[in-house]
């Protein structure tokens, strides 16, 4: 071996792990702001906290009232801690399923909105409650059978016999998601006119109708879809650049669709039984990521489901807290945020 | 030694059939160039090789064991492919771009990072690609060129004994296609490893393939040393076009020069 060579190496392996180390601060970095977020969304709200006893109270995890009334104490861990985690548990299912459909696709505006999944969801959601309301349970699932349906759907449709191109992945979503909105609106039409105004709420994206008792399963499909996601990073790496490269390189490309598949419209449904479609959240999150940290998906995974946590529960206190004690729909303001967003993010050069 | 073997491959699109019972060897340290018309079939039968279309009669021995029953990884390890480059729509860089070629060799199908070797391995093949000094550069900022290079680089990054190359040349100007070939030729002399080049350029199979392996129809019209195959009685009825073929003045090798009516008639 030559000495240019060698120095060319010891460079190559220096550089990657510069960039390693980065990405991986960051990552924790990120995680430090998501726990800061957790801690102070808890803390503002219409209902003024006295501030250090809460923090205090937080931090002991409940186990120490740290001189709050039983009302503070309540509304602390009752209403305010678990609208703030499911926010974090929303935002991060949003932006990692749309980090992954990205990967798979192979399309930068792959997103569970724009794909219609959230609005197969959402009819699955409405169906559950028209037809099966006495079991809590049966939203997030019939949810999950919603997003995948239409993942399938969206799929064939855009992979017609040219393959499938970006325009016809997009094309295909905005057909199905039409479909599904005038679903949604025929499902609207068999309810009654006092629950229809609550759910024009929820189809806009809102965390406040939202049935605490799913809670721990919307948390807990988060936390392990998005490993489950992030094991399969070096595979989706590969799928980004093509699935025939993907296939010759070794990666089993029709298991890890499907699992993808799956993965992805479970935290779809959950998420969407539980806030209904909060948009761009998908969308403008991973993007931001891979801008700041590279496309590489051992990182940008994880950060994509760090960063829509983090979104969505500033998105959500602002929602609560700017026209307090009335509540404006999460989904109108990370669409107010996103959209904005989005559009620079197209701009630039 | 024979590292592949195709046995009697037929694949057929529905009902039509786009190659009909071939047979095929790919020897250790010989570059085997297929050729043939538009449409003969040539990429269909390459892409049978490595088993991403599957044979309705036949079988692909891989040092005589069917690859229907090997793991893609293991496979992915053993056969490597040079295609056309897919259209990238996210940025990589090409360090990132020709890591992708150990991933079949990761003790971690998912996540893991590479290790020592890999990285080692990336650097040896981006210096014989001539491609060390971009290594930290976009593949969206490299030329055509310097891209299909970037392609090589990966699949050379394998370290797979078979290489399948689907027409690897078709983006490049005279000195790169020669200077590919050429990397190809070296990591067979060196790895003793088997290539397969499917090409449209019959003198450059002619100067850098020991076999050529002639195809019209989906059927393998001839298969033998260039100066075999490529004669000018088989040329004309395999490409029904009149050839002229005689000996390149400094190597020996055939020369393949297409003659057109319009040249007598004007």
């Amino acid at each position: 071996m030559t000495d240019t060579s060698q120095t060319v190496m010891v460079a190559n392996a220096q550089q990657h792990r510069v960039t390693l180390k980065k990405t991986l601060s960051a990552c924790l970095l990120l995680a430090v702001a998501l726990l800061v977020a957790v801690l102070v969304a808890s803390l503002l709200g219409s209902e003024r906290l006295p501030f250090s006893s809460s923090l205090c109270s937080l931090v002991s995890l409940g186990q120490n009232q740290c001189g709050l009334s039983a009302d503070q104490f309540d509304i602390l861990f009752q209403i305010r801690l678990p609208r703030v985690l499911l926010a974090a548990a929303v935002g991060g299912s949003l932006a990692i399923a749309g980090a992954s459909y990205q990967a798979l696709l192979r399309n930068p505006l792959a997103e569970p909105y724009l794909l219609g999944v959230s609005n197969g969801a959402a009819v699955g959601t409405m169906l559950a409650l028209v037809f099966f309301g006495r079991f809590a349970w049966s939203r997030p699932l019939m949810a999950f059978v919603g997003a995948l349906l239409a993942t399938l759907v969206v799929y064939r449709l855009a992979r017609g016999k040219a393959g499938a191109t970006p325009e016809r992945l997009i094309l295909s979503g905005v057909i199905v998601t039409t479909f599904l909105s005038s679903a949604i609106v025929f499902v609207t039409t068999l309810m009654d006119a006092t629950r229809i105004r609550s759910f024009t709420f929820w189809l806009l994206g809102d965390l406040s109708g939202a049935s605490r008792g799913l809670l721990p399963l919307t948390l807990g499909i988060t936390f392990l879809a998005t490993i489950a996601l992030t094991l399969n990073a070096r595979s989706l790496n590969l799928l980004m650049l093509g699935e025939r490269d993907a296939f010759d390189l070794g990666v089993e490309v029709a298991r890890v669709r499907i699992l993808v598949f799956v993965l992805a419209s479970l935290l779809v449904g959950s998420a969407v039984a539980a806030s209904g479609s909060v948009g761009y959240v998908g969308l403008v999150v991973p993007h931001l990521t891979r801008l700041s940290l590279g496309s590489d998906n051992r990182i940008s995974l994880p950060a994509a489901a760090l960063g829509g946590a983090l979104f969505v529960i500033v998105a959500d206190t602002i929602a609560r807290t700017v026209i307090a004690p009335r509540e404006l729909p999460v989904g109108a303001i990370t669409a107010l945020i996103g959209a904005p967003l989005f559009i620079y993010l197209l701009k630039r050069p | 030694m024979i590292l592949l073997e195709a046995h009697d491959i037929t694949i057929k699109y529905g009902e039509r059939v786009a190659v009909g019972h071939a047979n095929l060897k790919l020897k250790r340290g010989e570059i085997t160039a297929l050729v043939g018309p538009n449409g003969a079939g040539k990429s269909t039968l390459l892409r049978s090789l490595n088993g991403q279309l599957r044979p309705s009669t036949g079988e692909v021995r891989l040092e005589d064991q069917a690859i229907a029953n090997l793991s893609r990884r293991s496979l992915a390890r053993k056969i490597t492919v040079v295609a056309q480059e897919a259209e990238l729509r996210f940025p990589v860089t090409v360090l990132e771009f020709v890591l992708g070629g150990r991933f079949a060799w990761s003790s971690n199908a998912g996540w893991g990072w590479e290790n020592e070797h890999d990285l080692q391995i990336a650097g040896a093949v981006l210096q014989q690609t001539e491609l060390a000094e971009l290594s930290g550069r976009l593949m969206s900022e490299l030329s055509g060129g310097e891209r299909q290079r970037a392609v090589l680089a990966r699949a050379l990054a394998t370290e797979a004994p078979v290489l399948l190359l689907d027409e690897p040349t078709a983006n490049l100007d005279m000195s790169h296609q020669a200077t590919l070939l050429s990397l190809v030729r070296e990591r067979c002399d060196e790895h003793e490893s088997a290539a397969l080049v499917v090409t449209h350029d019959l003198n450059l199979a002619a100067q850098f393939a020991d076999v050529v392996v002639l195809m019209k129809s989906g059927k393998i019209i001839r298969t033998g040393s260039p100066v075999d195959v490529l004669t000018t009685q088989l040329l004309k009825e395999v490409f029904a076009v009149d050839v002229l073929v005689d000996a390149h003045p400094m190597s020996g090798v055939p020369r393949i020069t297409a003659v057109h009516e319009t040249h007598s008639r004007y």
